[in-house]
C-alpha cells in the first residue's frame, strides 16, 4: 500500500514542487540574465543596485508586482480579462510534465538512500529496491507518456489563447491588434514547427521525449546531425512561438506600446511575462531533448568522449537549455524586428514548404535506406 | 480623397481609428498621429502637433536679439548648435559683423559636430523603432562623446548656447583638439560597426527597402529638405548651393540616394556623417589662429530691414527669417523648421502601408516635435 | 550564386550576431551616476553662486544690475542702496530664480567682477518650487545638494 502511495502519489507530487519551485526560480532569473546580457551587449552594467550585481532584482520586481494596484479597466470584460494571464501562465508550466530532465534511472541511488532516513515508513530494504526499480518513482521526470510530443504541442497553443483573450478583453485598440497579430503568428508558426518536428519524429519512430533521447543514446548522434534543417527551422518558429525578437510583433513596444498586455498591470501583468519567460524555457528543453539529447553528453554511448561521463545528465541538460536561452537573448540584442506581413511571408512561403520538404526527404531517404 | 476612405476596407469591415500618441514610445515625443487602420493596414494619418508649442517666434519679439539666442537652442534640441549658427549668421550678416576666421572653423566644426550628434540620435531612435535596440546604446556611446565636446568647450551638453554675436564665448580649451581628433579618428570604425549591425541585415532591408517611397520632383513639390530630399536623388545642399559662413572653403560631397525610400535615407545619412567627419578633419588641420570674438556693439541694433539666412541644418534647411524695426528687438523672426516640413509628407507616405511602417516612416523623416511645435 | 547561399546561411545575422558577442565582455561604457559622479567641464553651466572676495570675505557684486538686464528669463532681482557716505551701490538682496534658469551664462558674461558664476553642480531638483528661489544667503553658499540617504554622495 505505501509503496504504491509512494511511487504513484507522494514522490510524483513531490517532484511537481521541485521543477514548479524550480522553474519559478528560473524564470525568475532568466529574466535577471536577460537584462544583464542584454545590458552588456550595450556596453553597460544593467541592474546593479539590489543586491550584488543586482541578484536580489527579481525578487524585488516580485515584491513590486505583488504590491501594486490592481486594475481592471472600466470598460473591460472583467471575467476575461481576469483569467486570460492564468490561461497563459499555466500551459506553460504544463509542458513540464512530460519534459525529462534526465535519464529514467536519475533519482535511483537518491531514492534508495533517503528512504531509508524515514523510520516511520517501516520500508524493508527490499520494497525500496523496488519503489527506486521503477522508473515512474526514480525517473527524472514527472510522466513519459507515450504522445509526449503531441501533448507539448496541443498544450503549447492553449497558452495563445490566454494572449488573445487578454487582448480581447481589454477592450482597447492596441491591445486588440497585438491580440490580433499574435493569434495570426502562432498559427502560421506552429504549423511549419510541427513539420519541423515531424522530421524528428520519423528518425526516432517514437512520439515518447524519453524515447526519442534514447534513440539518439542507441545512434550515438544528436539528431541536430541528422535533422540539421529541421533543427533551424525549430528554432526559429520557437522564437516566433515564444514572441522573441525578431518575432515579438505581438508585444512590438515600439509600435503596440506592448501589444496584448498594454493594460495589464501588476500582478496580473507579471502573469504575462512569466508566461513569455517559462514558454521560452519550454521551447528551449523541447530542442534540447529533440535535438541536442536531452540529458546525454556530446556523442552519446562513443568511448572517446568517456571521460565527460562524470558530469550529471540533468547538469547536461541544464546547460544545453541555458545555451538556448542564451542564443535567445543575444538574438534579441542583435536583430530589428520582421514586419507583420514579411512574417506571414516567411512562415506560409519559405518555413513551411522546407519543413515539408524535409519531411518528404526524410521520410524518402529512410525508406530508401533503412 | 476623405470619402474614398470608408469604401476601401477589405471586407467591407468599419474603420479602425486608432490614436498613435501623443504619449507613444515611436512618435519621437508628442506628435500624435490619427490613423484609420483596416486591420493594420493604414488608410489614412492625420498629424495632430502642438503639444510642445512655447512660442518662441512670439517670445523672440519680446527680447532683444542677444537674449533671443538660448530660445533657439529650445526648439530643435537635437542639434541646438545649428540652430543657434542659424540665427546668428543672419543677425551678423544684419549689422555686418565680421566675424574672426578661427571662429568662423570652429563655429563649422562645431556644427558639423552636431550634425553627427543629430544623426547618430537620428540613427539609435529609428533603430529602436524597428526593434535593434543595441544600436539605440551605440549610438548613444558616440553621442556622448561629442556632447562632452560640446560640455568642454560651450558648457553644456544639450541646450548649449553655442555661439555668441560676432564669434564664440571662449576659445577651443586646453586638450579639445586632441579629443576631436580622437574622435574622428575612431569614428568610422563605429559608424562600420552600425553597418554590420544594420545595412545588411535582410530584416533590417526588408523593414526600409520600399517603405515610404517619394520621387525626387515629387519632394521638392513637397517643400522636402535635407537628407530627406537627397535620399530622393536630388542634389541639394545649402551649404553647397548658397555658401555661408566659409563653407565654400572646404571638400564635402553631397551623398544622394536613387529611390527615395527609407533605406536610402538611411544610407544618405549614414555617408553624411562621413563627409561631416571629412569637414571636422579639415578644420582641424588648418585651424588658423587668432581671436574668436570679432568687435560687436554691447548692444545689437541692426538697421531695418528684413534678411533670411538659411543653413544646412541635420534636418534640412533651417532658414530664419528676421525683420528689424531698427530698435534692439526683433520685429518678427519667422522660422523655417525643416522638420515642420517634412512632416506633413507623412500621410502621403504612410497611406497602404501597414502600421509597422507608420514608426519606420516617421523615423525616417527625422522629425523634433521641439522644432515642429516650437 | 553566393548571394543566395549567403542568405542561407544567415551570413548578414551571424556577423551582427558576432559583433554583439564581441561586446558582452568587453569594458562597459557607463557610469553608476549615484556612485560616480562624472567629471565635469570647468565651464559647465549648473547651479549658480554669488562669489565672494576670497580676502576680505565681503561680495564682489557690486550692484550694477547688468545681470538683472541680460538675463532672458528676468529671473534675477538685485536690490541695492546707496550708501550715503561713500556714495557708492551696496548690495541689499539678490534673488536667482533656479526653476526657471536657461543655464544659457550670460549673466555671468556680463558680470564685471566675476560675482555671479554659473558652477558645477547640477542636482538642482528640490522638494518645492519656492526652495528654488535662491536668496543672495545660499548664492554665496553655493548649492549643497538634497541628501537621499547615507552612503549616497560618499
Amino acid at each position: 500500500m505505501i509503496e504504491i502511495l509512494l511511487i504513484y502519489a507522494i514522490i510524483p507530487l513531490i517532484k511537481i514542487a521541485v521543477i514548479v519551485l524550480f522553474l519559478s526560480g528560473a524564470i525568475a532569473y532568466l529574466t535577471l540574465l536577460e537584462r544583464k546580457l542584454i545590458a552588456h551587449i550595450q556596453v553597460r552594467l544593467g541592474p546593479m543596485r539590489v543586491g550584488w550585481h543586482g541578484l536580489l532584482q527579481p525578487i524585488a520586481d516580485g515584491l513590486k508586482f505583488l504590491l501594486k494596484e490592481d486594475i481592471v479597466p472600466a470598460k473591460a470584460d472583467a471575467l476575461i480579462f481576469t483569467i486570460a494571464p492564468a490561461i497563459s501562465l499555466l500551459p506553460a508550466f504544463l509542458v513540464f510534465a512530460v519534459v525529462p530532465f534526465g535519464p529514467p534511472d536519475m533519482l535511483k541511488d537518491f531514492l534508495s538512500w533517503i528512504l531509508g532516513w524515514f523510520p516511520f515508513l517501516n520500508l524493508d530494504p527490499e520494497t525500496i529496491a523496488r519503489i527506486a526499480e521503477n522508473s515512474i518513482a526514480s525517473g527524472g521526470y514527472v510522466t513519459d507518456i507515450n504522445i509526449a510530443v503531441l501533448f507539448v504541442l496541443s498544450v503549447s497553443s492553449v497558452g495563445i489563447l490566454g494572449i488573445i483573450l487578454g487582448g480581447w478583453a481589454s477592450n482597447s485598440k492596441f491591445p486588440l491588434l497585438g491580440a490580433l497579430r499574435s493569434s495570426a503568428q502562432m498559427v502560421s508558426y506552429e504549423v511549419a514547427l510541427g513539420f519541423a518536428i515531424i522530421g524528428v519524429l520519423l528518425v526516432a519512430g517514437s512520439l515518447s521525449l524519453v524515447e526519442i533521447v534514447q534513440n539518439q543514446q542507441q545512434e550515438q548522434i544528436w539528431y541536430v546531425f541528422v535533422q540539421p534543417v529541421a533543427f533551424v527551422l525549430f528554432f526559429i518558429c520557437g522564437l516566433a512561438e515564444t514572441n522573441r525578437l525578431p518575432f515579438d510583433l505581438p508585444e512590438a513596444e515600439t509600435e503596440l506600446v506592448g501589444g496584448f498586455h498594454t493594460e495589464y498591470s501588476g500582478f496580473r501583468f507579471s502573469l504575462f511575462f512569466l508566461a513569455e519567460y517559462a514558454n521560452m524555457i519550454a521551447v528551449s528543453a523541447i530542442g534540447v531533448i529533440l535535438f541536442l539529447g536531452g540529458w546525454l553528453r556530446p556523442f552519446p554511448n562513443s568511448d572517446w568522449l568517456s571521460f565527460l561521463d562524470f558530469i550529471p545528465g540533468v547538469l547536461w541538460f541544464l546547460g544545453k537549455v541555458f545555451m538556448f536561452l542564451y542564443i535567445f537573448i543575444w538574438l534579441r540584442g542583435t536583430l530589428p524586428r520582421f514586419r507583420f506581413d514579411q512574417l506571414m511571408q516567411y512562415g506560409w512561403k519559405i518555413f513551411l514548404p522546407v519543413a515539408l520538404g524535409n519531411v518528404v526527404v526524410t521520410a524518402a531517404v529512410l525508406l530508401a535506406f533503412l | 480623397m476623405k470619402t474614398t476612405v470608408e469604401e476601401s476596407t477589405v471586407l467591407d469591415a468599419k474603420v479602425l481609428e486608432l490614436n498613435m500618441g501623443p504619449q507613444h514610445p515611436s512618435t519621437h515625443g508628442v506628435l500624435r498621429v490619427k490613423l484609420k487602420l483596416d486591420g493594420e493596414r493604414v488608410l489614412d494619418a492625420e498629424c495632430i502637433i502642438g503639444y510642445l508649442h512655447r512660442g518662441v517666434e512670439k517670445i523672440s519679439e519680446n527680447r532683444s536679439y542677444i537674449k533671443c539666442v538660448p530660445y533657439y537652442d529650445r526648439t530643435d534640441y537635437i542639434a541646438a548648435v545649428s540652430n543657434v549658427y542659424g540665427y546668428l549668421l543672419g543677425v551678423e550678416a544684419m549689422m555686418q559683423i565680421e566675424v574672426p576666421k578661427r571662429a568662423q572653423y570652429i563655429r563649422i566644426m562645431m556644427t558639423e559636430f552636431s550634425r553627427i550628434s543629430s544623426h547618430l540620435l537620428w540613427l539609435a531612435t529609428h533603430a529602436i523603432d524597428i526593434g535593434a535596440m543595441t544600436v539605440f546604446l551605440y549610438c548613444f556611446r558616440e553621442r556622448e562623446e561629442i556632447l562632452k565636446l560640446f560640455e568642454a568647450l560651450f558648457g553644456a551638453r544639450l541646450t548649449t548656447h553655442a555661439f555668441r554675436v560676432g564669434g564664440l564665448w571662449k576659445d577651443l580649451p586646453a586638450g579639445f583638439e586632441e579629443a576631436a581628433r580622437k574622435f574622428i579618428d575612431e569614428f568610422p570604425e563605429r559608424v562600420d560597426e552600425y553597418e554590420q549591425l544594420l545595412t545588411k541585415n535582410r530584416i533590417w532591408m526588408a523593414r526600409t527597402q520600399g517603405i515610404g517611397v517619394i520621387s525626387g520632383k515629387e519632394a521638392i513639390e513637397w517643400g522636402l529638405t535635407g537628407p530627406v530630399l537627397r535620399g530622393s536623388g536630388m542634389k541639394h545642399d545649402v551649404r553647397k548651393d548658397r555658401p555661408y559662413g566659409g563653407y565654400e572653403e572646404f571638400d564635402f560631397d553631397v551623398p544622394v540616394g536613387e529611390n527615395g525610400d527609407t533605406y536610402d535615407r538611411y544610407l544618405v545619412r549614414l555617408e553624411e556623417m562621413h563627409q561631416s567627419r571629412r569637414i571636422i578633419q579639415q578644420v582641424l588641420d588648418r585651424l588658423p589662429d587668432g581671436p574668436v570674438r570679432g568687435k560687436a556693439p554691447k548692444i545689437v541694433k541692426p538697421p531695418v530691414g528684413e534678411y533670411y539666412s538659411g543653413i544646412d541644418g541635420p534636418r534640412g534647411e533651417l532658414g530664419y527669417y528676421i525683420v528689424s524695426d531698427g530698435s534692439a528687438q526683433p520685429f518678427r523672426v519667422r522660422i523655417r523648421p525643416p522638420t515642420f516640413i517634412s512632416l506633413q509628407v507623412l500621410r502621403r507616405l504612410v497611406r497602404g502601408h501597414l502600421m509597422a511602417d507608420v514608426i519606420a516612416i516617421i523615423g525616417t523623416l527625422d522629425i523634433v516635435l521641439g522644432e515642429v511645435d516650437r | 550564386m553566393m548571394d543566395f547561399l549567403r542568405r542561407i546561411f544567415f551570413v548578414d545575422i551571424l556577423k551582427g550576431l558576432a559583433l554583439t558577442f564581441r561586446y558582452t565582455y568587453r569594458k562597459v561604457y557607463t557610469e553608476q551616476y549615484p556612485l560616480e559622479k562624472p567629471k565635469l567641464a570647468g565651464r559647465y553651466r549648473g547651479a549658480p553662486r554669488l562669489n565672494n572676495d576670497p580676502v576680505t570675505g565681503e561680495t564682489l557684486c557690486i550692484a550694477c544690475d547688468l545681470c538683472a538686464e541680460i538675463c532672458p528669463e528676468d529671473l534675477i532681482v538685485v536690490g541695492s542702496q546707496r550708501d550715503p557716505e561713500s556714495r557708492k551701490k551696496v548690495l541689499t538682496h539678490y534673488t536667482f530664480d533656479t526653476s526657471r534658469c536657461l543655464f544659457c551664462g550670460l549673466c555671468q558674461e556680463v558680470c564685471p567682477t566675476n560675482a555671479i558664476e554659473l558652477t558645477q553642480d547640477f542636482e538642482l531638483a528640490a522638494y518645492d518650487r519656492r526652495s528654488m528661489v535662491w536668496d543672495r544667503k545660499q548664492l554665496e553658499k553655493g548649492w549643497d545638494r538634497i541628501h537621499f540617504g547615507k552612503d549616497y554622495h560618499k
